[in-house]
């Protein structure tokens, strides 16, 4: 099981660099047409509307990253004067909100990316990009954030029937408890 | 509805539930309880819209400036160089911890890091130097505040997002109040350590030949602020653009000086998708919410309670602000936002209320919450980061910050012009 969570943790990690490259390559994009615009020369335009895509991908991708490196919040101020089987309780529930959450978006974005490509929506822009392109990339990452949440759902289950509480909380407490 | 609302996301949040899961849950518990309309079929599409947004794009960006900053030592040159300008006065090197968390307060969005950097760099000269070690570390847990009230700011991104209000004029709305906080926090650190000189260490002069020198380390920070908000403020970017101005200067001036390396590029880049992503969660979250909220009808119903109570619009505004303080000392800042704006901005409209200006009041009682105990997380950094001595030393410590912040809210309330005498 710790093999899995660690399997993960890599994978997640080169995820994040490779979103940390794209956001790099996007800053990029949108200082040359600062720069074009203050020169007063033709640009290709559409760095907003690109940034606006590359942020919906982005967050979709590192959703599992935050969950694996273990960085969303919680307030743990009561739940620490509790007996160590109902905080065992608690992470496994927590984690499990994480699955259902994700799951249910990645269900319903099924229908906002099956509706862009049926009517071929595009955008309402002067690239009139076509909206399935960055809804592919985006849903995406709802798909791997369900199935990361999903396996680590089962793995905390797994810890909990072992009664492996210690590395229960490795996995689900925050890195910054408050 | 409004009970129920607010009873189900404490007890959730008490029980630990991530901040973002309880948004997401008491959403779909409004739509099947109270909304005539089946509302989670709109799940998708809120989630794609409101993540696929250019002005959220600054957020990452502006996580990531502060990380270059951060990993590439700017902290150490910055306080050295502030320590000879400050040093002289009552109170010495409190004075620097306040100005460097200042100026790292205006290059990076996060309260947090502020106070994590200022404390790492120079909780070692509080004990070389003897200071006393309550007003020390509660001046670097006070000044980390300050983070997330000059901009660029990430809350005041996130607030502008959610309310839809002008995000280029809460950061300029941010920056009177801002520096006059820091000012504040001086003028109180210097008061206190004339009347009990033992409190402030030593002071000490510098010669004017390294004052200058030092002022030399200072320019490229001034310049890399001056840039990102003097582009936003002249029109001449989008905070997003600035961001992405910011992270490039930020890379220069970590080139320049040869301190950024490739594992703490990757580190730095890793840090910000994990941070981003984080809030992005919680963003998702309050969007739908509110969402929910609105169709299901909850803004009447709570303008419809609060004129049952017959409060004034002051006495309504007044009782805000005290939830808030209440609030803050059980909850964490980002959660305490956006778990609130669903519920306080229909009231906030609905009173006439300008929304620049309560974004500005509504962030500094969110800086106060980040050094109320139980639930201070400045506290907690600044604690982690010093060798020895006990958390309450830290929450003393920050007690004649706090009265300042109170200060400065009722000078708020009582001199809106404060906020919105730039953006106007």
């Amino acid at each position: 099981m710790l093999r899995a969570i660690s399997l993960l943790r890599t994978i997640n990690r080169y995820v994040a660099l490779t979103c940390g490259v794209v956001l790099l390559i996007t800053a990029a994009f949108v200082l040359s047409e600062i720069s074009l615009r203050g020169l007063s020369l033709p640009n290709l335009g559409g760095a907003d509307e690109l940034s606006g895509y590359i942020m919906a991908g982005v967050t979709a991708w590192g959703l599992s990253v935050a969950l694996t490196e273990r960085a969303h919040i919680r307030i743990e101020m009561a739940v620490t004067r509790l007996r160590s089987f109902w905080r065992d309780v608690i992470d496994v529930v927590v984690l499990s909100t994480f699955a259902a959450i994700a799951t249910t978006v990645t269900v319903y974005g099924w229908r906002v990316l099956s509706k862009s490509i049926h009517s071929a929506s595009r955008a309402n822009t002067p690239l009139e990009t076509p909206l399935w392109i960055p809804q592919v990339f985006w849903w995406s990452g709802w798909i791997w954030f369900s199935t990361t949440s999903c396996l680590i759902a089962i793995i905390a289950m797994g810890l909990f029937v072992a009664r492996r509480s210690e590395e229960l909380r490795n996995l689900a407490g925050t890195e910054e408890d408050t | 509805m409004i009970g129920a609302v607010v009873s189900v996301l404490f007890i959730l949040l008490a029980a630990s539930i991530p901040v973002a899961s309880v948004l997401f849950i008491l959403a779909f518990g409004v739509d099947y309880f109270y909304s005539p309309f089946p509302l989670t079929r709109g799940l998708g599409q809120i989630v794609w819209s409101s993540s696929d947004s250019a002005l959220l794009t600054a957020i990452p960006f502006f996580i990531l400036l502060g990380e270059i900053l951060v990993r590439s030592g700017i902290a150490q040159r910055t306080y050295a160089a502030l320590d000879a300008w400050a040093a002289w006065a009552p109170g010495g090197l409190v004075h620097a911890n306040i100005g460097t968390a200042t100026l790292f307060a205006a290059t990076s969005g996060s309260s947090v890091a502020t106070a994590a950097t200022v404390a790492t760099v120079a909780m070692p000269q509080a004990e070389k130097l003897n200071y006393d070690p309550r007003l020390f570390a509660g001046s670097i847990a006070a000044g980390g505040t300050l983070g997330i009230m000059i901009p660029p700011s990430i809350n005041l991104i996130v607030y502008g997002f959610l309310t839809e209000t002008s995000v280029p004029r809460l950061f300029l709305a941010g920056l009177v109040p801002g520096f006059l906080l820091a000012a504040m926090f001086m003028i109180i650190t210097a008061i206190i350590c004339s009347v009990y000189p033992n409190l402030g260490g030593p002071r000490r002069t510098a010669s004017w030949v390294d004052r200058f020198r030092a002022l030399a380390e200072l320019i490229a920070i001034a310049i890399l602020f001056l840039s990102v908000v003097g582009t936003i403020y002249l029109g001449l970017a989008t905070p997003t653009e600035a961001a992405a101005l910011g992270v490039a200067m930020a890379f220069a001036i970590a080139a320049a000086r040869r301190t950024l390396t490739w594992k703490g590029t990757c580190d730095a880049l890793v840090g910000t998708i994990r941070v981003t992503s984080m809030i992005m969660f919680v963003i998702l979250g309050a969007y739908f919410l509110n969402f929910v909220l609105v169709a299901a009808g909850v803004g009447t119903k709570l303008i419809q309670f609060l004129e049952n109570l017959g409060l004034s619009p002051f006495g309504t505004l007044l009782s805000i602000v005290a939830l808030y303080i209440l609030l803050g000392f059980f909850m964490e800042t980002l959660s305490l936002m956006v778990a609130t704006i669903p519920i306080v901005m229909p009231i906030i409209v609905g009173l006439g209320y300008d929304k620049v200006w309560f974004g500005i009041l509504m962030i500094l009682l969110i800086e106060m919450a980040l050094i109320t105990p139980p639930v201070g997380l400045n506290l907690y950094v600044v604690q982690a980061v010093r060798a020895s001595g006990k958390l309450t030393q830290v929450m003393m410590g920050v007690v004649p910050y706090v009265f300042a912040m109170l200060l400065m809210a009722a000078l708020l309330i009582a001199f809106p012009q404060l906020a919105l005498w730039l953006p106007g």
